[in-house]
């Protein structure tokens, strides 16, 4: 099987009354996700701000960065992009398996629970409640919670699953469920404490145990949930925009066991030069350097796809964000195994290439690809056409403007700073001081705000052209096709 | 001079200088000795000069000078990475050709690069004074002209349609960012290396 299995599914289907595909469930992941990424860009454009004038805190410590910048990572990453994620897997899941969702009533549960657990979730961040730890700051009490909501989601996945009416399991499926699978194990292990109250627990893991356990989380929520659960919903929707198969179906499940077995190893290579072992740090480094091969197998695969479907350019301008997308994701799996090189990261490491880093990522890859396919997503849920392709075409060049200008700050920042600090005077002493480093960096922060809104001014447009595609519209419904209904297992 | 006139044609009218560049079949080696190398040339002698006379402003206060030799040899490899850049992007760019059912002549791909190359190339003036963020600033508008004379250029000067066209310069983009993260990655490798300025390794 070389396509995703419906080639006309989003269609809805006339004719006797049949099961259909739950996807007011979808709707609602795909509105909250949107809602999501302008709050939590909203609050990245405001630590933008601080940085450059800090008094934007008012002296308050709710809006202080540290607080805010955990709620701008926690609700891009869990809001905009899990609430995308767990949206199109529900969407694709039932197409590729040509059956309605298992337990629609659990689906309908992780929707909400899920907004519910963001929504407290980062209330509690700007309260001040932190374990501290990247990308997994949120308390015990949100940490159980998180840990309950996934694994309804994986019932609901892996039950449709199990129901299919198609004997394969499309590759589309074999990427989330590797995200489902993994993010459970990383989340409930890294996130093993003793509670000392309701808004503070302390880590199971002490030293360097922790960092070693904390990259392997942070490092591989990165990999599994922004790159694995990326490529689920690219080679379901790449083909659909396309209208062709996968340039080559047997690439993408080889890149997948070997984008799997790979990251795994790569955390430590967030610990370089640290207090973990040495060749932890070298196996770290050199399993990052092995990842390019399988992301970059991907890579091909999605530009070799769409360099057939060319013609789909003219009346499909979600396509363009899915072509700027693979762009940016072949830059960013080639930076981050190139970073990870120690010689590199001896200058990158805790300079603002890194922060460049992530962001040609997450704003070039992740924010590319999803824009993309709500696109292409909500106007066949509404069964009507997109608002405004004018609209559209200005948020593609806007959001490829604000990604450029915020790489390029932040490359000019971060080689900056990993020069100066690692500068040295004749008798041996850093040339600057760090006060005075930090100082000179404010032109590229104003820059890189400059980048931030126009990023959010595109998401902006997004919203306003999928809500009014929305506007007093319900969700059609779709039905599986009906040949394949008892003559496939 | 052809090539040479066809840049400054770029600037002025890029449809035209594109479509006169799709009816000629340059010949690569007079395109590479008349464009390329004089493009690939401009910036490193202006870093040249204006590290060895203002030296390099990261905004710290003090400028950072480079003794000479360190600075010779950063310039030649400055001028060998941009050689290598211009020339390994028309070769992708041939390379890439028979999938876009664009034109394979490398004369011509060279060409084009050397044309979308040459508002960065004009933008590397400001390495005459190098402050890192004055050039940053200064850069962003010219990649922004580069960015516009590929997505134009390319589907009128290889003979591809628009759409086609914008797939294919899309990919270059992509092969071009690896390249400049490349030339970072390598930068800092040198410098941890002992080459290029003096910093605590």
């Amino acid at each position: 099987m070389a396509n995703a299995p419906d080639a006309a599914a989003a269609e809805p289907i006339r004719g006797p009354i049949r099961e259909t595909y739950r996807d007011r469930v979808v709707t609602a992941l795909v509105a909250f996700s949107i809602i999501w990424s302008l709050l939590g860009m909203a609050a990245g454009v405001y630590i933008a701000a601080e940085l450059v004038w800090p008094s934007l805190d008012f002296g308050w410590e709710w809006l202080s960065f540290g607080r805010l910048r955990s709620l701008h990572t926690n609700a891009v990453i869990f809001g905009f992009g899990v609430s995308a994620l767990m949206g199109t897997a529900f969407y694709s899941v039932q197409r590729t398996c040509h059956v309605p969702l298992f337990a629609p009533g659990l689906a309908w549960f992780c929707c909400f629970a899920w907004q519910i657990g963001v929504l407290c979730g980062g209330i509690s961040l700007l309260a001040g409640w932190s374990g501290g730890k990247e990308y997994a700051e949120l308390e015990w009490p949100f940490d159980i919670a998180i840990a309950v909501v996934w694994v309804c989601f994986a019932v609901v996945f892996f039950g449709t699953i199990a129901k299919r009416r198609i004997k394969p399991i499309y590759v589309s499926n074999w990427f989330y469920g590797a995200l489902i699978i993994v993010i459970a194990m990383l989340h409930i292990v890294n996130s093993l404490a003793i509670p000392v109250s309701i808004s503070k627990s302390y880590s199971l893991f002490a030293g360097a145990q922790d960092a070693i356990v904390q990259w392997w989380y942070g490092h591989n929520a990165v990999g599994f949930l922004l790159t694995g659960g990326f490529l689920g919903m690219l080679y379901y929707f790449l083909p659909k925009h396309a209208g062709r198969p996968i340039w080559s179906y047997r690439l993408s499940i080889i890149a997948f066991w070997a984008f799997t077995y790979s990251y795994i190893w790569a955390g430590p290579h967030h610990l370089h030069y640290s207090a973990i072992p040495e060749w932890v740090q070298s196996l770290g480094m050199v399993m990052s350097l092995i990842l390019l091969a399988p992301s970059w197998a991907t890579m091909v695969n999605g530009i070799m796809t769409v360099a057939g479907a060319w013609q789909k350019l003219r009346v499909d301008p979600a396509l363009k964000f899915i072509v700027l997308s693979l762009a940016f994701y072949g830059l960013a799996t080639f930076e981050g195994p190139m970073m990870a090189i120690k010689s590199v990261n001896v200058v990158s490491h805790f300079t603002d290439w890194t922060v460049g880093h992530v962001h040609s990522g997450a704003l070039g890859w992740n924010a590319m690809i999803t824009f993309g396919t709500f696109y292409f997503l909500v106007p066949r849920l509404m069964g009507t056409a997109l608002y405004s392709v004018r609209l559209a075409n200005i948020h593609f060049w806007l959001a490829l403007a604000g990604t450029m200008l915020y790489v390029l700050a932040m490359w000019g920042a971060g080689v900056s700073q990993g020069l100066l600090w690692l500068s040295l005077d004749e008798i041996g002493e850093p040339s600057f001081s760090f006060k005075d480093i930090m100082a000179s960096m404010a032109p590229y922060y104003a820059l890189r705000l400059v980048a931030g809104i126009v990023f959010l001014a595109g998401a902006g447009l997004l919203a306003y052209n999928l809500f009014m595609t929305m506007r007093g519209r319900r969700t059609v419904s779709a039905s599986p096709p009906a040949s394949d209904s008892e003559s496939q297992p | 001079m052809p090539y040479s006139s066809s840049l400054i044609r770029a600037i002025r009218s890029p449809t035209d200088a594109f479509e006169t560049l799709a009816r000629t079949d340059p010949d690569p080696l007079a395109v590479f000795f008349r464009q390329i190398v004089w493009l690939a040339l401009l910036p490193p002698v202006f870093a040249f000069i204006g590290a060895s006379t203002f030296g390099w402003r990261l905004g710290a206060a003090q400028p950072l000078y480079l003794p000479s030799d360190a600075l010779t040899l950063v310039s030649i490899g400055y001028f060998f990475t941009l050689l290598f850049g211009l020339v390994s992007t028309a070769f992708v760019g041939r390379w890439m050709a028979p999938t876009y059912g664009a034109d394979g002549r490398f004369g011509i791909h060279l060409a084009l690069v050397g044309i979308v190359a040459a508002p960065m190339v004009a933008g590397s003036a400001f390495h005459l004074f190098p402050h890192v963020f004055i050039n940053l600033l200064a850069l962003i508008p010219a990649l922004i002209w580069s960015m516009y004379l590929l997505y134009k250029g390319l589907p009128i000067v290889l003979g591809t349609g628009p759409e086609r066209g914008m797939l294919m310069a899309s990919a270059l983009i992509a092969y071009l960012l690896v390249g400049a993260v490349t030339v970072l990655g390598l930068t800092v490798a040198l410098w941890a290396s002992g080459i290029g300025p003096s910093i605590g390794v």
